[in-house]
């Protein structure tokens, strides 16, 4: 054995201090061999030669006239033009609300001992610029369209909204589940009165309005169906099993397209002469069955993964079936899926591109629509059209994406 | 590892003249903590208990009483059915044959009859079973509050006298997965009393820790024992068996082989299969 070492002192225990400086990092990473070296020149000059195309596409040579002609068809289709001021309400209503619901949300985590001390005002801003850049970009390319100081105004007016609300739901004592569930709840039935009620037919709903509405309402829906099937499909019950396994087959072996075609005999499940849902219920109902096929396989496979002992603990302790699943296997499913079903709802948002099957105008059958209007035809603009699609499409599904990976962080607390 | 016959052959960490007095036939002796219910009913009651996995027998007829704040370990090497003979206990298993009557409640079909079964028989695994997405304090009220409607405040003030007890108060607001084993172990006792049982199940407590920790955990359950909690320890720590039991039982191949006082069944077995056991194991 060598001989006895002096105890290191506190500065051996530091790990040892590397400084990067940027031209360190890129001799280190891109030109550390000659083959290295090869790649990167190489690609970096295609995707140079990419990059430049596409930004003079975007900044130059695109001709946005026919997104900005159409910006209102593109935000909402047909929908009557004198009735407007029902989706800005709702704008404001969704803003508001949504921001203090934000700020209890806040109040409660800071109230929870286990939560880690507020990060400084800079962190914050900074953390809220990572969270909100690709819907910033995009809320300012449409308003570089758009050109109209009214609608400069009442987005400003918007975002000074929810930041109010946000203030004041920090502000407002004694935030709980309840009453932001309760509070979310009011928010959703005074937009839907508020867009519904005493409104323009549904056949004239069209572009961004649709989409969102459509993914809104099949996400929320199908998020529970897709739970009761996972539960049913692992149910004791045979009957219950063989229905539940039934459902989720039949719809994941049949293609989206022919669900949505076949959706024209969804009256025939119906009580006759009872309702007979339009275009657009009929869109939502068949894309909130599809996706609660998928979101049931995914929730199984998190119930799968939940420890046969966690279920034996609850059991012990006196839990009933219904309070077993509830406070032990959900929340643990759930925690090991978000990545999966986030996944499955990004899809859903883009799949609902699939309802101009049926008819219905969404944002991409709207948008490919302004090519054959009389100013238009035959110039060739497809590229720029499909362009606003795609960045809407890209701004929904980013922050989507975004906010799953913020969920994921904040439910891991804890976890080894 | 060598350390259990370091624990058999040392003095073991457990004085014997700590040991309550064996309550015998079922005497009647105060009982502070079960207030008034009758005392000379045995606690638990094992008749003729067989129990199958598809053709494997891995219960075989058990006949067991266990009078109140008795402590029973049960030894015998794996496979031989000690943790299944506890676990149909709160009917973590369901038992094929016979009749278990747990403080005069027949486990049955009855659903009703589990949840009353299990709502007095707390249950402390080998793995410790936390649950990973609650913290300690959560853990620990969990079941009170949900089953036995207990207020929030309230379940919280019995959550941190338990952890004092278990001697980890400063420890409430963090999340299993922050804890050692130890620190885990003693939360799930602490989580098991929080329902007030009549009854502590104990499946291989110290199993599953590092060497270093099992004596805090053993300390818990000694004090525990000491209180006059009837309780029931799968087990392979026979200094605890020595100083905390009142009976041993020594089950092999799913059947009960023999049951004696600790002091008689270590140093004198009357079956040649406790005996091995034993010599095996010493």
């Amino acid at each position: 054995m060598a001989a006895i070492q002096p105890s290191p002192s506190s500065n051996d225990l530091q790990p040892p201090y590397t400084r990067t400086t940027p031209l360190s990092w890129v001799l280190q990473n891109l030109f550390n061999n000659w083959y290295n070296t090869v790649f990167t020149l190489f690609f970096g000059v295609i995707l140079s030669y990419a990059a430049y195309r596409g930004l003079r596409f975007f900044f130059v040579t695109a001709r946005w006239e026919i997104v900005e002609t159409n910006l209102t068809n593109l935000m909402v289709g047909q929908f009557p033009r004198n009735e407007l001021e029902r989706v800005w309400a709702a704008l404001f209503l969704l803003g508001g609300s949504g921001g203090f619901i934000a700020g209890q949300a806040k109040q409660l985590s800071t109230q929870d001992p286990t939560s880690p001390p507020p990060s400084p005002g800079r962190e914050q801003i900074l953390d809220f610029v990572r969270r909100a850049w690709p819907f910033t970009i995009l809320v300012l390319f449409l308003l570089r369209l758009s050109r109209s100081t009214t609608i400069m105004l009442l987005i400003l007016a918007l975002v000074a909204l929810t930041g109010a609300g946000r203030l004041i739901g920090a502000r407002i004592p004694g935030a709980s589940p309840k009453r932001i569930t309760i509070f979310a709840l009011a928010t959703a039935c005074a937009t839907l009165l508020l867009l519904l009620f005493n409104g323009p037919p549904s056949q004239e709903w069209g572009g961004l309005l649709l989409t969102v509405f459509l993914s809104t309402v099949s996400i929320l829906a199908s998020f529970p169906l897709g739970i009761l099937l996972a539960l049913g499909r692992r149910s004791s019950l045979p009957a219950i099993r063989f229905v539940c396994v039934g459902y989720i087959e039949v719809i994941r072996g049949v293609p989206l397209i022919t669900l949505l075609l076949l959706s024209t005999i969804l009256k025939l499940f119906l009580p006759p002469n009872s309702f007979d849902p339009n275009d657009i219920t009929r869109a939502a109902v068949v894309l909130a069955l599809f996706t609660a096929a998928y979101v049931a396989e995914i929730m199984r496979g998190g119930f799968q993964a939940i420890p046969q002992g966690q279920i034996e603990a609850a059991q012990a302790l006196g839990l009933v079936p219904i309070q077993t699943i509830r406070l032990i296997g959900l929340p643990q499913a759930i925690r090991k899926v978000v990545p999966a079903l986030v996944g499955q709802f990004i899809s859903l948002l883009k799949d609902t591109s699939l309802v101009s099957i049926i008819g219905l105008s969404d944002i991409l059958k709207v948008s490919r629509s302004f090519t054959s209007q009389d100013d238009f035809v035959g110039k060739g603009l497809t590229a720029e059209t499909l362009a606003a699609a795609c960045l809407v499409y890209w701004a929904l599904c980013f922050t989507m994406s975004k906010e799953s990976k913020r969920l994921e962080e904040r439910l891991g607390v804890g976890e080894r | 590892m060598g350390d259990k016959e370091n624990e058999t052959t040392l003095p073991g960490p457990f004085p014997p003249q700590g040991k309550k007095p064996l309550q015998k036939d079922n005497q009647h002796m105060s009982q502070p903590t079960s207030g008034n219910t009758p005392t000379n009913t045995p606690m638990i009651v094992c008749e003729g208990i067989y129990k199958w996995f598809d053709d494997f027998c891995a219960l075989r007829n058990v006949h067991l009483t266990v009078a109140r704040q008795e402590v029973i370990v049960i030894l015998g090497p794996s496979g031989s059915g000690k943790s299944t003979l506890i676990r149909t206990m709160n009917r973590l298993e369901k038992h094929d044959k016979g009749r278990i009557l747990i403080d005069g409640t027949e486990l049955t079909d009855d659903i009703r009859k589990i949840q009353e079964v299990r709502r007095e028989v707390g249950m402390v695994f080998q793995q410790f079973n936390l649950f990973p997405h609650l913290t300690v304090l959560d853990n620990i009220t969990l079941a009170p509050r949900h089953v036995r409607r207990m207020p929030k405040k309230d379940a919280e003030a019995q959550a941190i006298e338990l952890l004092t007890r278990v001697q980890i108060p400063q420890q409430a607001h963090k999340y299993p997965g922050q804890l050692s084993g130890g620190q885990q172990q003693r939360v799930a006792i602490a989580r098991a009393l929080a329902m007030e049982p009549k009854v502590m199940l104990f499946d291989e407590p110290t199993s599953a820790l590092d060497p270093e920790m099992i004596k805090e955990v053993l300390d818990v359950i000694t004090d525990l024992a000491e209180s006059g909690m009837t309780m029931i320890v799968v087990s392979h720590e026979m200094g605890f068996a020595r100083a905390a039991a009142n009976r041993v039982v020594f089950m092999d191949a799913g059947e009960i082989v023999e049951v004696n006082t600790p002091d008689r069944f270590f140093s004198q077995p009357q079956e040649e299969r406790a005996k091995t056991f034993l010599s095996q194991i010493l």
